[in-house]
């Protein structure tokens, strides 16, 4: 079968901010997933797909539906947890992580996972057919147009992405799984808001808006149209680039748990949440971590002033104090000034 | 199950008062659990996981939000009634939360039907399953667990009370805690084991502290005294039912468990109470307006008594702690503060009337800030028919049509076969499978087993706002007020997931300030920075609303429209060249002969009052509530932050 192709992350004109939160992302899947914010046609979703092509490969064991590290006995399947209590090898294959797509149409037995008819029908028998959370443990869960998203489905899915564990109770079914996933999601904020609650959940968002320059408008129609007219040449063309940020990325992910910061530096991001008053502490540990993770990126074993600077302007923006009507506005100045203070 | 490692219960930095009472319910499970209500990312889930590894001899079971009846109440076993042809049991998450912890995190967002069925059980302490053939009941006690961020909805108020103790949790101020928290975070996420490991020691004193509390916890003497205390606060903070007085004493109990005592003190009743009563007290009805105000010297005599009582308390010879009691009359004359100075910012002038000459008013358009946001009563805004809708919100509950919404049970299918429920029919079939001939499958099912989805989904209504900006609101700051009242509802909006559009009128036309959208926060801009001034063209307004909700009405016919009119109704520019009022008037009418719900609130505050905006009211067949009115749930509300 051909391979339908994909177009490059790194053809992407411009939009460095929404990059860089994707890319932290892929090196650390603990940030907690990214959020997109922008008007229409900004390659908002051109980004994430393309993501598909830098995501590294990993082990996983043979043959189990959630793709369980073999390693990591800790978030494991019941099936895998009994394999290795019995003293089974489990064999193991190396897979690439990928992008798991979650239309907003989806219905929540899908979502979830739910009954295996066809089983029952054929076999008599309950078992479990896995769902979208499923397939998304270990991999990127992408939701195209978020704020769009049924209610009671985004219920579920904060339940798992919070407990990083997905507890079935359905339908005669009882059952439940890891889930563990990079929440990616996309939205235009013109058509609603998304819900504070799940807001805080993605690590870091981003702002995203068309380029303003003409040049830069024009290297964007000139790259789009030199990709429809040939695709496989245009992929080949940025072949080289992609495979050198493929390369760092895997060089930072093997960097990322010797990285440190300094208790300073901790005690200027506290400072920082405090006078900003934001909601609980997920913007303080989540701005260290992703700063923690530009460093890697940037191949350096110590988190900087700026890693942390640049890190808090994608970690913080969505967690201001938003009881639903009060200002929000993310004042990056205020947020300059705060820094500079110290 | 895999989750090996769960972040160390005494590694939470802080939150002492949530810990305090997850200790307290597991030293004394007749306390009732706990509900454990603030913002996000404060650890709310952590503990309550980290809690479960310090059970002796309990586990925590969680109920996910996606779970059906079936599987909450238990039901027929399927393999054993195909295989077997046998009827048995299969226990549902209610068995196995029997004797240990029923854990739901965002308890406010559980389905309503799920809700009911956890209130009769909790209620009874029995599970009665009545279903598919099966009849079986088993004892069902647990102690209650809930998590949830108050911003997404607040839960029915039986449902609240039975939860034994409530906590409020923020995140830290100390900067030096904050980073605290950051460092332990960072050290157990890169390597969960050790970390976990190196708390071990602190986790086990826990353990055994709460054994030993276990232990004692029976022992522990409750005196005609305490019981009076307890009964006394619960009845001085009006708290509703009995269930606040014994939610103390148990707790209480606890207190003096894991202190090794046998005796309670003053202090224990009065710690118990800061936990026991805050979610008890009473929400005055919408109908009655705001509570009965204290007076000062009610107060005193109360905390006379209260000091007398604990004179002879038995060992109890804490001295009698009157914080509370401090915190009360602060607490009421915040209240009082903040009620007199929204008064005062409207000294009620003689000086009305000016806008009837209000061409003077023309071009001193003035932009106020809103006032203060306070919660409101609840909009009721109820579908008048019973037909399916879909669209999503959650004002009212409706039964959607097929593949929207939630499953949350099943029924016999009435007319076109759409959602089937398959398990429940695959339940129906499993019994008769021996006598059936099966055509080489496992399960031979009839037309007779099949059964259909129930979904239950709230839908949002769509509620449209129609502001008077003319001079009149200008006067006196009372567009600030309107505009706090305003902004209260969208609040109310935000949580029910409703739609929102809203248009103004002014000099002399109306404008769409927003087409319905479920942006509520653009809502919120646009109302922010809406300036007043000029005539008031009423009969414009209303005829420009009354089209728009037609359209949404055409256009989405789930939606359940509601408008809500926020003016004095002093009309004075007509829509052709008639009597303004009566323009106005003709237009409410065609509202109501719509059956299109309406509230009006009354913005008018002079001295004379021409109580025009109550006649609009009338016509529109529109609840009606003067702007002051509004406030009433604000008074309730602040009782409850009173008790700590």
């Amino acid at each position: 079968m051909k391979k339908t192709t994909v177009y490059p992350f790194t053809a992407i004109v411009g939009q460095e901010n929404m990059k860089l939160a994707l890319m932290l992302n892929v090196i650390n899947p603990v940030l907690g997933g990214a959020l997109i914010k922008g008007e229409k046609g900004t390659a908002k979703s051109t980004a994430v797909r393309a993501l598909a092509d830098l995501l590294p490969a990993m082990e996983a064991v043979r043959g189990c539906p959630f793709r369980c590290d073999p390693q990591d006995k800790s978030d494991m399947c019941e099936g895998c947890l009994a394999k290795v209590e019995e003293r089974q090898m489990l064999t193991s294959h190396i897979v690439k992580m990928r992008v798991v797509e979650l239309p907003v149409s989806a219905t929540e037995d899908r979502v979830v996972g739910t009954l295996d008819i066809e089983h029952a029908i054929k076999h008599g028998e309950k078992k479990f057919e896995p769902g979208i959370l499923a397939q998304a443990n270990r991999n990127i869960l992408y939701v195209d147009e978020i704020n769009l998203l049924d209610d009671h489905i985004v219920d579920v899915l904060l339940d798992a992405a919070a407990m990083g564990f997905n507890t079935v109770e359905r339908e005669g079914v009882s059952y439940s799984h890891p889930a563990q996933f990079v929440l990616v999601g996309t939205m235009n904020p013109e058509e609603g808001d998304i819900r504070p609650q799940l807001l805080d959940r993605f690590g870091l968002s981003v702002m995203v808006a068309g380029e303003h320059q003409t040049e830069q408008r024009m290297e964007v129609i000139k790259r789009r149209l030199a990709y429809e007219q040939d695709p496989e040449n245009f992929v080949k063309q940025y072949q080289k680039e992609q495979e050198e940020l493929g390369q760092r990325i895997m060089l930072a992910r093997q960097l990322l748990p010797q990285v440190a910061i300094g208790d300073d530096l901790l005690a200027l991001v506290a400072q920082v949440a405090i006078k900003l008053d934001v909601d609980g502490h997920r913007a303080d540990i989540t701005t260290i971590k992703a700063a923690l993770t530009l460093a890697a990126l940037n191949g350096r074993e110590k988190a900087s002033l700026d890693d942390v600077k640049r890190a808090a302007m994608l970690a913080l923006p969505h967690r201001m104090r938003r009881k639903p009507f009060e200002e929000g506005a993310f004042d990056y100045e205020e947020v300059e000034a705060l820094f500079a203070q110290q | 199950m895999g989750r090996n490692f769960v972040f160390p219960f005494p590694a939470v930095e802080g939150q002492d008062p949530v810990k305090k009472a997850l200790l307290w319910n597991t030293v004394n499970p007749l306390i009732g659990g706990v509900l454990i209500s603030g913002e996000k990312g404060t650890a709310k889930s952590t503990l309550v996981r980290g809690m479960a590894a310090l059970l002796p001899g309990m586990k925590v079971v969680e109920l996910p939000l996606n779970v059906t009846e079936d599987r909450l109440v238990g039901t027929l076993d399927l393999e054993k009634a195909i295989k077997e042809g046998k009827k048995v049991f299969e226990p549902g998450i209610l068995q196995k939360a029997h004797g240990n912890i029923l854990y739901v995190d965002e308890v406010n967002l559980l389905s309503d039907n799920i809700v009911n069925c956890l209130l009769e059980v909790s209620a009874s302490g029995v599970n009665k399953v009545e279903r598919e053939g099966i009849s079986f009941s088993h004892p069902a006690r647990f102690i209650l667990i809930g998590t949830m961020n108050p911003e997404e909805g607040m839960l029915r108020p039986q449902f609240i009370d039975r939860f034994g103790l409530y906590v409020e949790v923020k995140g830290l101020e100390d900067l030096n805690l904050r980073v605290d928290v950051i460092k332990r975070r960072l050290k157990y996420e890169r390597d969960p084991a050790a970390y976990v490991g190196q708390w071990l020691e602190k986790a086990v004193e826990i353990k055994e502290q709460i054994a030993l509390a276990r232990d004692k916890v029976d022992l522990v003497q409750v005196s005609e005294n305490a019981v009076r205390l307890a009964a006394r606060i619960a009845e001085k903070e009006n708290c509703a039912g009995h269930r606040a007085e014994l939610a103390v004493l148990e707790t209480a109990k606890a207190i003096a468990a894991l202190c090794g005592r046998t005796y309670l003190t003053v202090k224990d009743i009065e710690e118990a109470a800061g936990f026991a009563l805050p979610h008890r007290v009473r929400q005055k009805s919408s109908a009655s307006v705001c509570l009965p105000e204290q007076d000062p010297q009610d107060d005193g005599t109360d905390a006379g008594q209260r000091e007398k009582d604990t004179e002879s308390p038995e060992e109890g010879r804490d001295q009698p702690n009157s914080e509370q009691q401090e915190n009360h009359n602060q607490g009421r004359d915040m209240d009082r503060g903040g009620d007199s100075s929204t008064r005062n910012s409207e000294p009620d002038s003689g000086e009305n009337n000016h806008e009837e000459s209000a061409a003077a008013g023309e071009n001193d358009d003035d932009i106020q800030e809103p006032g203060e946001i306070f919660i409101i009563k609840p909009l009721e805004i109820k579908p008048v028919d019973r037909r399916k809708r879909r669209g999503s919100g959650k004002r009212s509950k409706t039964i959607t049509g097929p593949e929207h919404g939630r499953y949350v049970r099943y029924t016999f299918p009435r007319g076109k076969l759409r959602d089937i429920a398959f398990d429940a029919t695959i339940r129906a079939a499993a019994l008769f499978q021996r006598e059936r001939g099966k055509n080489g499958l496992a399960l031979a099912i009839r037309n007779s087993d099949v059964r259909e989805k129930v979904r239950e989904r709230r839908t949002g209504s769509t509620i449209l706002f129609i502001v008077d900006a003319s001079g009149s609101m200008g006067a006196n700051q009372r567009m600030k007020a309107v505009k706090g009242a305003v902004l209260s509802l969208l609040n109310d909006v935000y949580q029910k997931r409703d739609k929102v559009g809203m248009l103004a009128f002014r000099k002399n036309t109306a404008e769409l300030l927003l087409g319905v959208t479920r942006s509520v926060d653009l809502a919120q801009k646009k109302l922010r920075d809406l300036p007043t001034g000029g005539k008031t063209p009423l009969a414009a307004g209303l005829c420009l609303g009354y089209e728009l909700i037609k359209a949404v009405m055409l256009k989405d016919p789930d939606a359940i429209p509601f408008i809500v009119v926020v003016s004095d109704g002093r009309a004075n520019v007509p829509l052709t060249g008639g009597d303004p009022v009566d323009d106005a008037l003709r237009a409410a009418r065609k509202i109501a002969a719509e059956g299109i719900k309406s509230l009006v609130i009354d913005t008018e505050r002079d001295y004379i009052k021409l109580g025009l905006a109550r006649k609009i009211a009338e016509a529109m067949k529109a609840d009606y509530q003067k702007l002051d009115e509004l406030e009433a749930g604000r008074i309730a509300c602040s009782v409850k932050g009173l008790v700590r």
